[in-house]
């Protein structure tokens, strides 16, 4: 063992005086010229440009390994391919009245039957599914990059700086929710994009509070001090060397949140105070059923069943994501 | 070692223009109790291609040291006196000149190679980044001299070792991967702090191989703080020994280890165990290292030391010379027993 090394090194320092072109401060150029020249000739080495990517490779083959997380990605999919394609296979739209098949019960032509005044529920089931699901999404990430840019700023300098964020975050975490939600619902809840910006300036802070936390902690590593001493500026610190750390915890933290902002946006439109007529989203769905629950709880069930089945697999997702991106626990896993 | 010794003596000679020139240099943190002086006038230099040990206790001072010269102290901190590098005042650069120095005219290796690699980016990646931070040159470059640097340091089968993480690398091969980021860009100055305190001791007689290597061959010169004083018999020029924030003793290596000239790198060298024999057991210093925050009146090693007098209470003794470049805080020197001889 020892011998080998030793002759490993004795090569090394030769090679350093003779082939190895050094840098120095004027001679940049001259070395990626010789650089390029003297290692294009070899094939093995074209293979290694990819190499840095091997990690996005590893991850992926860690998620494939995680069936739980295998099954809420594939979960997912179905459900948003089922709310994009499956209005097109029914012979209905989602405001389209058939006031002599009010009420139906599932048959094939209304695979979830029909409301009072006869629209097919199974498209209307897509197309609240799909305005659901594009707020929890867009909410959550506003929220996601809102949260992580002010928690690792809060965290990473310290000071007025965390003061400052932290006690914006008080601020904010004491607002209650559901009653300004229900405010600015009152005037744009007929705009998903203004309801998510709404959802998303409440929610970040959980994302703001875990990133703080995560950065606290990753800034005292030795690492983040040898970038420093390698001469990186505090950005590149932040993004190269801070943030990618913080994956992991914050793709967890994400998939709970936009099962939050979900069951939040279902709550407001139970409530009359999210997507109005004749638009539906998953909440109205079971809003409008819930008078005719004793004679048809299926009615209620279906959109419930949804939300649960949505907010489950994204969770599930979040938590194969935070072990496929954690390159630790490579050896855990295949 | 030994041969090694008769290598690394190169490049002291006094003509060369320093360096790195240190001038009192003073750091103070402050903390609610008081400023608590880690570094108290501390003046020395290093000179092109020499290979300068720090050597004490931990808390005496010389990683802080490191990291002033470094400008990667703590924000509670207070430095005052000069540090010349390469004709320009670190001290007085902004922040941006400063990072543009860092890693490219001045780099460092740390204590632990565990924890100072980043666990999410392979080892290849992370050297190729320290290029390119200081050098316009393509990512496919960079990586192509990432894997020529891991070669350098003896990292086996350098190719595929590149586009590992840390976590697949033993803490030997992480040291010696932190040499090669460190070396990069051919640095002026090599700062290596503890390089091999968190190693098997096995591994720690390799890497301080190919940490003199490539000193060696990049011609760089090396600040190596330690309290190690088996590494430093077996790679330094100069020494100079630190105790509670001064520095105690400077001088050439043979100085220091034949010709001490203070109680305390006397003691230092008695408490290293000998494995032949001669001694039957180990002789560690008596006592701790006084709080910085209070030092105690008088020489600060007083109340450890065997030659102690009344008059070392009184006053800070100064740092005297001895002869040529060979200086001592001791008031005592006239005292001294005749060295006894020390393995080295």
């Amino acid at each position: 063992m020892s011998s080998e090394i030793d002759t490993d090194t004795h090569d090394g320092s030769e090679r350093l005086g003779t082939e190895v072109p050094v840098f120095s401060s004027g001679e940049v150029e001259g070395y990626s010229a010789d650089g390029a020249a003297h290692y294009s000739s070899s094939a093995e080495v074209e293979g290694l440009t990819e190499a840095p990517s091997s990690f996005g490779r590893l991850a992926w083959k860690r998620f494939l390994h995680h069936k739980l997380a295998l099954a809420g990605a594939i979960g997912l999919m179905l459900i948003i391919a089922l709310f994009i394609f499956g209005p097109q296979l029914s012979d209905y739209t989602f405001d389209q009245r058939n006031v002599r098949d009010r009420l139906l019960g599932p048959s094939w032509d209304h695979p979830f039957g029909t409301d009072e005044i006869g629209r097919d529920l199974f498209v209307r089931t897509a197309q609240g599914g799909r305005y659901s699901l594009r707020i929890g999404l867009v909410a959550a990430l506003m929220s996601t990059i809102i949260g992580t840019l002010l928690g690792a700023l809060a965290a990473y300098f310290g000071r007025w700086i965390d003061i400052a964020i932290s006690q914006l975050i008080n601020i904010v975490l004491i607002v209650p929710a559901l009653i300004v939600l229900s405010i600015f619902a009152l005037y744009f809840g007929r705009d998903a994009f203004r309801l998510s910006i709404v959802l998303a300036l409440l929610l970040w802070t959980r994302i703001a509070r875990v990133v703080r936390g995560v950065v606290l902690s990753i800034k005292e590593q030795e690492y983040i001090m040898a970038a420093r001493a390698a001469g990186a500026s505090h950005l590149r610190i932040i993004f190269r060397h801070v943030l990618p750390n913080v994956v992991g915890p914050v793709a967890v933290e994400v998939t709970l949140l936009l099962g939050t902002v979900i069951v939040l946006e279902s709550t407001l439109s139970f409530l009359g105070l999210g997507v109005q007529p004749p638009n539906a989203s998953l909440g109205t769905l079971v809003a409008e059923a819930k008078g005719n629950i004793d004679n048809d709880p299926i009615r209620v069930l279906t959109p419930g069943f949804f939300i649960v089945f949505i907010v489950l697999c994204v969770n599930f997702l979040g938590d194969g994501l935070r072990d496929a991106l954690d390159p630790r626990s490579k050896n855990e896993k295949g | 070692m030994s041969d090694t010794l008769a290598v690394g003596a190169t490049g002291t000679s006094t003509t060369q223009a320093p360096l790195l020139k240190v001038d009192d240099l003073t750091v103070g943190f402050r903390t609610d109790a008081g400023t608590v002086k880690a570094v108290t006038d501390v003046s020395f230099e290093i000179r092109p291609g020499e290979v300068l040990a720090v050597v004490g206790e931990s808390g005496s001072g010389k990683s802080v040291t490191a990291l002033a010269l470094m400008r990667l102290h703590p924000r509670n901190t207070d430095i005052t006196g000069d540090v010349v590098f390469d004709g320009i005042d670190l001290l007085e650069l902004t922040d941006a000149q400063m990072r543009s120095i860092r890693g490219r005219d001045i780099a460092m290796i740390f204590q632990d190679p565990m924890t100072a690699l980043n666990p999410v980016f392979t080892v290849g990646e992370q050297i190729a980044e320290a290029i390119r931070i200081h050098n316009d040159v393509s990512k496919k470059a960079a990586w192509s001299r990432a894997v020529d640097l891991l070669q350098l340091v003896g990292v086996p089968e350098p190719k595929r070792r590149a586009s590992q993480h840390p976590h697949e690398y033993s803490g030997g091969m992480r040291q010696r991967a932190m040499i090669a980021m460190a070396i990069s860009n051919d640095p002026k100055l090599l700062i290596a702090d503890e390089p091999t305190t968190a190693l098997d001791v096995t591994v720690q007689a390799q890497v301080m191989e190919v940490l003199h290597d490539v000193q060696e061959a990049t011609g760089s010169a090396m600040m190596l703080i330690t309290h190690d004083l088996g590494l430093v018999a077996g790679s330094a020029d100069r020494v100079q020994v630190m105790y509670a924030s001064r520095l105690m003793e400077t001088g050439d290596l043979d100085d220091i280890f034949y010709e001490s000239a203070n109680p305390y790198t006397r003691a230092l060298l008695e408490s290293i165990p000998d494995l032949e024999g001669v001694k039957d057991t180990l002789e560690p210093i008596p006592g701790n290292p006084p709080s910085l925050l209070n030092p105690p009146a008088g020489c600060a090693f007083r109340p450890r030391c065997f030659l102690a007098a009344a008059e070392c209470a009184e006053q800070v003794p100064g740092l005297v010379t001895v002869e040529g470049h060979h200086a001592s805080r001791c008031l005592r020197i006239s005292e001294m027993p005749a060295p006894v001889e020390v393995r080295s």
